[in-house]
Formats: structure tokens, sequence, C-alpha cells
């Protein structure tokens, strides 16, 4: 107990008396750790956007469809737990013709007045409106897929096989069911009287219900109950959990590189705390000592250390949590903010503080206890790249700046690894956003070579071919089919993708390994396939396709971004004739600097609109998130490399207070002195971003690779930063350090330095 | 209590094996020091003097040899057992003050005084009753940097005075500090030790050592001379300067 009053009374005067850089701690800190909080949050809801959206529309955890709506409703809104209900909204099915396309909906009608649970938020343009009896609210994914805007036509063709022209008045959120097309029928709201024109028989329409609860997780017993009481009155159910699901991005690789940042990121957080805490330490030796001379043990003394740099450091995480939440909640609103990742982040970054603050604390207590020996440096002699940049005979300036790098090992190191890990990182993230742009700009490397696909529709398909293949834009077309096949001992198919021939005409699949099948009954797989079951290149295959078997044998592996890799990819003729003929799609590869979107519309108008053409979606542009990522990631990596340079600049400034002296007295003159100390630092600024950039550069492909490989797309993706952009963040790297680093080296030099002893 | 000597070293060796060559600094030292006596160890620069007192106090692992406190072998103490001996048993004086440079001078006396187990209304007595006595109550808030040497050295007494310790042991307390607060240094020590504290001072200014009743003289780590000066001194320099 004694201790503990005795330090507190220590701590509270050290803190006292370094106020200016205890808070530069605790803000450090705290940015990292509202950065990381911010990042994590905004990541977690762009790739799972219901948590957001059933939160901004006040949604409905059950939805239930019945076939009218009869007085037993009621008894499910009188249901414990049933806080409020949305509906009943009559509902018809309908099939909205788009572009020659022919998509499922189903027109909900709505009253003018939106209701308050689970009512749409609207995107763009205004809700339905009583004067304009032809308007249509449509839910945004299903508007973005269709292609339409405000004020579009939108033809919906009724189960009578009557056409009804309606028009967009507006385009909604929602979190009533997942997005299109992954969820189908796509989502309409029309108004009632709308719905009675569209659809007058009652027969052919049912009813949808929501129903929102006081508990989240009660949804399941609910709907039990639900699905009791109305038996065979009831269509079919779904909960939030379902909805969510559908909602999920396939967010691996996102998840994934976040938290590869997010461990690393912490490690540099990590260092430059440690370097901090190690460099105060330093300064303290003296008094240190005086503490241990005065009867504090060693354990007291390393605790008394651990508790005030960690309870800066614990201080800072606070704090960042408070920012980076109050910055979360103020982008996306409060409900919507995810507590567990939060959670996970305190507790990961408090544990990595008090480790961080360890390994100083536990040097502190072991300082001799004699106090009469002064904090000095502890080699006096030139260091061996000192000697080198005498004997090549460099300025002065620059020799002693040399020496002075080295002088203390430990910090110098932390010092160069401190700066090399985000840098590390940030070519790590250069790397990524490289190999992004490389799939944007070379589609045929991840096996889009055909930037389109066209299906017959409604034409014969060799009319179609043969539209497809007379456009001026048009290279070459292939053919194809996507079948699913059964997998021996799975109990799931797998995507067999038959396209082009097997000895000519075949479809150039990006092989990163092995070769391209050569005839029929060869195959080239993706890595997931290859992992789901379990086989190498080389191996047979046997797969059973609407009950024929399909044995083929694996000559290669492909880059496959679709499906998680487990893709089969065969020539069209090796499939049975009754799965490949006629075929299903044509797959179009484009003169080079030709418009897909241009020869889609020239498709689409030559043919008729009879044509369905479909864009290939890029991964890069489902991946775009990534690229905010690595933005973020890069201004907190530069935060926590500026924090540890300016430790370092401190510790070399406080190092050197006594020299400064002796340089002046030697006839150094203030830019002499000034050019020491940023040598000082400089050097070792360049050190460790060079070597950063350079394990960055040199790991980063596997890296990509290797997350490719487990992401089932497979190996072979990963680009390095190209060598200017990553010359550019080295030169603006070093540049920002140096500009850092003048700045108290200027003051320093200017300064009057007593010559006192200490 | 008093038959037994308050520290007694027996052939106490310290060899720094740091660099290729061993340097030994003290070799084969015994001493014995009375309860209430003031001894004052002289030597060049280099004769092991400043060693020998941080062995004494712990602060230094001595290579062989005994090293008694108060009837109690100490010298095989692990480090922190020295540390707990240290709060209750020894006083240190530096040479260069050693004040904790962030604390104010209230804190630095009152700290080895918590560190012992007091409570803060006793340590807050202690301090005030020390500085009064050392003529530094007004100082009590003023940060170490702001006193002179005189001052901070006065400080530092009272520092290690704070909790009555068996054994002051001070290494150069006037080494840094010009004569008139060297003066005043001595002054203080005197008064101490006329309290009944057992000091054990080393200096290489023969005035200073002129105020203690025993001079042990060091040379390359060996007692050359020990010689307990005649009372009552009435010609001695540290009277000379005390009268001044």
């Amino acid at each position: 107990m004694s201790t503990a009053l005795a330090g507190s009374r220590w701590i509270r005067a050290d803190l006292r008396a370094r106020k200016g850089q205890a808070i530069l701690t605790v803000l450090t800190v705290a940015g990292i750790v509202a950065a990381l909080i911010t990042a994590v949050t905004l990541l977690e809801d762009s790739t799972n956007p219901w948590r957001g959206l059933f939160a901004q529309t006040e949604g409905a955890h059950v939805w239930l469809y019945t076939r009218d709506n009869t007085a037993q409703l009621a008894g499910v809104r009188a249901l414990d737990g049933v806080t409020a209900t949305a509906g009943p909204y009559r509902s018809a099915p309908v099939t909205a013709l788009q572009d020659g396309r022919r998509e499922p909906a189903s027109l909900r009608a709505m009253p003018a007045e939106p209701p308050q649970v689970a009512h749409p938020a609207l995107a763009e343009g205004a809700w339905l409106d009583p004067a304009q009896p032809d308007g249509v609210v449509l839910e945004r994914s299903f508007a973005r897929d269709l292609r339409l805007g405000i004020d579009d036509p939108f033809t919906v063709v009724a189960l009578s096989g009557q056409r009804h022209t309606l028009y967009v008045r507006g385009i909604a959120d929602s979190a009533d069911q997942g997005f299109y097309p992954e969820w189908t029928p796509g989502l309409a709201w029309v108004l009632p009287e709308a719905l009675d024109r569209i659809e007058p028989m009652l027969g052919r329409s049912e009813w949808v219900t929501g129903l929102r609860l006081a508990d989240a997780d009660a949804a399941q017993v609910v709907s039990q109950r639900v699905v009791v009481m109305l038996d065979d009155k009831l269509q079919r159910l779904y909960t939030w959990r379902e909805i969510r699901a559908a909602m999920e991005l396939d967010n691996r690789l996102l998840g994934m590189l976040l938290a590869l940042f997010g461990v690393v990121g912490l490690v540099a957080a990590a260092l430059a705390l440690a370097n901090a805490a190690g460099g105060r330490v330093l300064g303290q030796l003296r008094d240190l000592a005086t503490l241990k001379s005065m009867g504090f043990t060693r354990g007291q003394l390393a605790l008394l250390l651990l508790v005030e740099h960690g309870a800066l450091g614990l201080l800072g995480v606070a704090l960042g949590t408070v920012i980076g939440w109050a910055a979360a909640v103020m982008l996306l609103g409060a409900p919507s903010v995810a507590p567990m990742p939060v959670l996970t982040i305190v507790a990961g970054t408090a544990l990595v503080v008090l480790a961080a603050v360890g390994v100083p604390a536990w040097r502190g207590g072991r300082t001799p206890p004699i106090p009469a020996a002064p904090a000095q440096p502890p080699s006096g002699h030139l260091s061996r790249l000192a000697r080198l940049a005498l004997l090549v005979r460099l300025p002065p300036a620059l020799v002693l700046g040399t020496r002075d790098a080295f002088t203390r090992r430990v910090p110098a190191f932390l010092t160069v690894f401190g700066l090399a890990v985000p840098m590390m990182m940030i070519t790590i993230g250069l790397g990524v956003w490289a190999t992004l742009d490389n799939f944007a700009r070379n589609p045929d490397q991840v096996g889009q070579h055909a930037a389109l696909q066209v299906r017959p529709g409604k034409l014969d398909p060799d009319e179609a071919a043969r539209l497809a293949g007379a456009d001026r834009d048009v290279a070459a077309v292939y053919p194809g089919t996507d079948v699913n096949a059964l997998a021996p001992g799975e109990g799931r198919s797998v995507r067999v993708r038959a396209v082009g021939g097997s000895t000519s005409g075949r479809y150039p699949f990006p092989v990163a390994e092995g070769r391209m099948y050569a005839e029929p009954g060869e195959a080239v797989a993706g890595q997931g396939l290859l992992d789901l079951l379990g086989v190498k290149i080389g191996d047979r295959v046997r797969l059973t396709v609407g009950g024929s078997p399909l044995i083929v044998r694996v000559v290669g592996r492909t880059v496959e971004p679709d499906q998680d890799g487990e893709v089969l990819s065969v020539g069209l003729d090796s499939l049975a004739a009754k799965d490949s003929m006629p075929p299903e799609y044509y797959a179009l590869a484009l003169r080079p600097g030709a418009d897909p979107d241009e020869v889609a519309a020239r498709l689409l108008a030559e043919s008729g609109e009879s044509l369905e053409v479909q864009a290939a979606v890029n991964p890069a542009e489902r991946l775009a998130m990534i690229r905010v990522v690595i933005v973020a990631l890069i201004a907190v990596l530069t935060l926590i490399g500026l924090a540890n340079l300016l430790t370092a600049s401190a510790l070399g400034l406080r190092d050197h207070a006594a020299d400064l002296a002796v340089l002046k007295a030697m006839g150094l003159t203030p830019r002499q002195v000034m050019a020491t100390l940023v040598t000082g630092t400089g050097l070792l600024v360049v050190l460790g971003v060079g070597a950063g950039a350079a394990v960055g550069a040199s790991v980063v492909t596997g890296l990509i690779d290797l997350q490719g490989h487990t992401s089932g797309v497979g190996a072979g993706i990963g680009r390095p930063p190209s060598p200017v952009m990553l010359g550019t963040a080295v030169l603006l790297a070093v540049g920002t350090a140096l500009a850092v680093a003048l700045i108290p080296a200027r003051r320093a030099a200017r300064a009057q330095v007593p010559i006192t002893a200490r | 209590m008093s038959d037994e000597p308050v520290l007694k070293a027996v052939n106490l060796v310290k060899i720094y094996s740091d660099g290729a060559v061993p340097v030994p600094a003290v070799r084969g030292v015994d001493l014995q020091v009375e309860a209430g006596e003031f001894v004052a160890v002289m030597g060049p620069s280099g004769s092991g003097k400043s060693t020998l007192v941080h062995m004494l106090g712990g602060l230094d692992k001595r290579t062989s040899g005994e090293i008694w406190l108060d009837g109690q072998r100490a010298d095989t103490l692990s480090e922190s057992a020295w540390a707990l001996l240290r709060r209750k048993k020894i006083g240190f004086v530096f040479q260069f003050f050693n004040l904790v440079a962030n604390m104010t001078v209230a804190d630095n006396v009152e700290l080895p005084a918590l560190l012992a187990g007091a409570s803060t209304k006793e340590a807050r007595e202690r301090r005030e009753s020390l500085l009064d006595a050392l003529n530094l109550t007004g100082r009590a808030d003023a940060a170490p940097a702001q006193l002179s040497g005189g001052e901070q050295q006065r400080v530092a007494l009272a520092r290690a005075l704070a909790n009555q310790p068996s054994v002051l042991l001070a290494d150069e307390p006037t080494g840094n500090l010009d004569s008139r607060n060297t003066r005043d240094v001595l002054r203080l020590l005197g008064q101490v030790h006329k309290d009944g504290q057992t000091i054990v001072m080393v200096t290489h200014d023969a005035r200073v050592a002129a105020l203690a009743d025993r001079v042990v003289s060091l040379l390359d780590g060996e007692i050359v001379d020990d010689g307990r000066l005649s009372r009552p001194r009435r010609r001695t320099v540290g009277e000379v300067i005390d009268l001044r």
C-alpha cells in the first residue's frame, strides 16, 4: 500500500511535468482507435447494409404472406413481443418488361401516407401521390438492375397478360427483403387503386404483413407461433435473419484485408507507444535510479511505469472509442452501429497498449540504482557507418548526424522498424490498389475475356449468334452453357461452365497453373473447386449433370472470381449434346477499345429488343470499397509513422542537447548543427521507409495470391505497385519525415544551449 | 545495540568485469562503523570510495565479502530485499543532489516516508518539521530546478533523513557546491550527527573530512589509514569554515 501511495505521487508529478507529451500520446492512440472503429463500422455497414436499412426504415422483424387479410391476422398482432405491425398490404405478382428482359416483380399496395413501421426510405424522387395514379416507387436494387430512373416508364404484365405502363416517381431503400436479383421478385410500391386496376382479381394476390418485435431474437419464437396460428392460411414467412443473410456481400476478401491492416496497424501503433514510453523512460533514468536508491524495488518500479504509460494508452483507447463511436453514430445513426466489432477493437487495443508499454516498463525497472551515472548515450565511438562516411569525405554535419543516428541501438532499431512497418503496409495497400487496377484494365486476366453475354431470348439461337457476330465491335463469339453438376460425396452442386470449343475456338481462360484444355474430356477449374473436391491438376473428376455423368480430367487451374472459385470450365463439346444444344448464351469478346454499353445498346436495337444482353461485372467494381479502406488506412498509418518520428527526433534532441553546445563551440554554424540533427533522424527515416517499401513490394504479390488462394479465386492475381507509384510514395514519406524533423532541429540549432553539468 | 556496530564490512571486494580486463575497485576492505559515529572516507579519484559506499547501501553488488547492517547480514540479499532494507535503514545523499526533477520539494521529502509506510498525514508532518529544521519551509512548493545547489542538497539531506535511517550514506555531498553552501550543508551534517545520526561520508576534501570523528583513507581500493580525530577539535578547518 505504501508503495502505491508513493507511486501515485510520483506518477502525478511526472504527468504534470510533461502534459504536452502525455496529451500527444493519448491523442495518437485515440486517433488510431477512432480510425479503426470508424473504418470497421463503415465497412461493416457497407458490406452488411441490412442493419442500417433496418434502422432507417424502422423495419419489421418478421414478414408473413397470407391468402387473405381476415380476422386471424388480428391474433397475430396480439402475439407476445409484437410491438407494431406493417400492413397487411395487398401484393400481386407481375412481370416487368425492360430492355427485352422479363423480370419477376411484385406490386405492393401502399397508402399515399407511408406507414410508421417498415416505411420505405426514399432515395430519389417522391413518394406515391393520389394525384398521379400511374406512379410507382421502385426498390433501389431493383431499379438499378432494370436501369430505371425517375420518370422512366415501367411496363408490367399482369397474370392476365395485360400490359400496364407505370411511371417511376421515386426510388426507395427497404429492409423488407433482400436485394434484387439475389432476392426475387423485385419490389415495387403502387397505390391501392393502381393495384386494383392492374390486378382486379383478389384471388391472384396475397397479403403481406410485417411484425416489429420488441426483441429481435424473439423472431424465431414468434414466427413459430404465427405458423401454428395461421396454419394453412400462411403461404410463406421469413425473418430479418434471412433478409440480412441475403443482403450480405461476400466480404471474405474485405474482411481479410481489414484484419490484416488492422493487425499490422495495431502493431505499428504498439511500436509507436513502445517508442514513446521507451523514450520517456530513457529520459528518466536518473530519476528512476533515485527512486531505487530510496527503496523502490525492481518490480515496483516496472509496475509504476506500466501503470503510468498504460493509463495514458488506455485513456487514449477510451477517448478513441468515444470519438470513433460518435463519428460512426453521426455518419450512420445510433442504432446501426454494431457493438461487437467495436468491443473487439477496444479489447484488442487495450491489450496491445499494455504489452507495448510493458517492455519499456520492464527495462525501466532494471535501471541500475546508482543515480550518479547520468543518462548518456552508451557508445561513444564512431559507428561503422560513420567511419565509412568519414572515409568518403562527407561533410562533417553529415558524419556527425550519421554517428548520432546509431548511438542508441535499440531506439534506432525501434524507429527504423516503427517506420518500416507502416511503410510496408502502405506498399501492400498500393499493391492491392494496383491489383484492382489490373483487374479493371485487363478483365481477361480474371476470366472476363468476354465483356458481354447475350441470351437468345425470343430469337432462334443461330439467329442470335449471327446478329452478335455481325456487330462491328465483336471480335469473337463463344457459345456457352452454364449447368449445375452434382459432385460426388458433396451434398451440393457446383457450376460447370461450358463455353467455346475444346480444340478450336477455345475460350481464353486465364490459366495460372497447368495448361489449357486441348480436347473434349479435359477441363480447367478454379481454386475453390479444387479445394472443394480435393483434387489436383491431372486428376480425373466425375460429376453428374442432369442425370448423365460428366467425366473430365482437370489439366489446369484458372483464375476464377465467380462462385468462390467453385467453377469447372470445359469446352462446350465436353458436355452431352442434350445439355449443350442449343447454347444458353453467347459470350462476346469485343475488339480492344470498344465500349460494352454501346455494343449492348446496338445489339438490342438490331434485334428489336429480343436479345437479352448482360455486361460482365468486373471484380474490381465489386471490391471498390477496398479502395476507400486503403485510403483510410494509409492516413492512419501515416499518423502512426509521424508519431514514431516525433518520438525519435525528441529523443535525438534530448540525447544531444549537451553536444549541441560543444558542436557550436567547435565552430559549427547553426545550419550545420541543424543538418546534423536532421541527418540523425533522416537516416533512420530513409532506412525505415526503404526497408518497409522493399519488404512490402516483395511480399505483396505473395500475400494477395495467398488471399486469392483462400478465397477460391486462386493465386496469380497479385500485382506489385508500379515503380512510379511506389517511388512517389517513398519520396513523399521521406520528404514529409524530413520536413517534420526539420522543425525541432531548426529550433534547437538556434536556441542558446547552456553548458551545464547534469 | 550499542556494543554492536551499525555497519560492518568484512573483506569487501568489488571487481568490475564489464570490459576485457577485470578492474578491481575495492580490494578487501574491513570497516566497522559504531552507532552515532561520523566516518569520512577519503581518497583520490578512482580509489574506490564511491564504490565502497554504494556497496554499503546495496546500490552496487559486492564481488565477495560480507556486509552487516544492524547486526543483520545484508550482502546476500536480493536486489528487492535491499530496496526494502534501504527504505528504513539507509539514507542516501549524492553529489548531484538527485532530487526527482518533476516533484516539488515537499513531494521529494515525503516520498521516502510514504514508501516506508507512513500515512499521508504523518509524512506531511515529518516533512514540515524537517524542512523547518533545514530552513526550507518557504520552498516546500518549489520545483528542484528553482533552488540553488545548496538548497537542493539540503532538500536531499531532508529526504535522506525522512525515515530516521540507521545510517546516512553521503557520496561527496559538497562536491558540487561553493564554499558558502558547503558550509551550510556541513553545519547541518554536524547537527544531525550531534543528534545521534550515524554518518558515512565520502569526500576528497580534507577540510570537509575534518568535520568527522574518524577519517578512513582509501588508496587503490584498500584502506591505508584509519584514524580517529582527537576531540575537542578546536582549530580544524571544518570549525574554521563553520565559524565564518
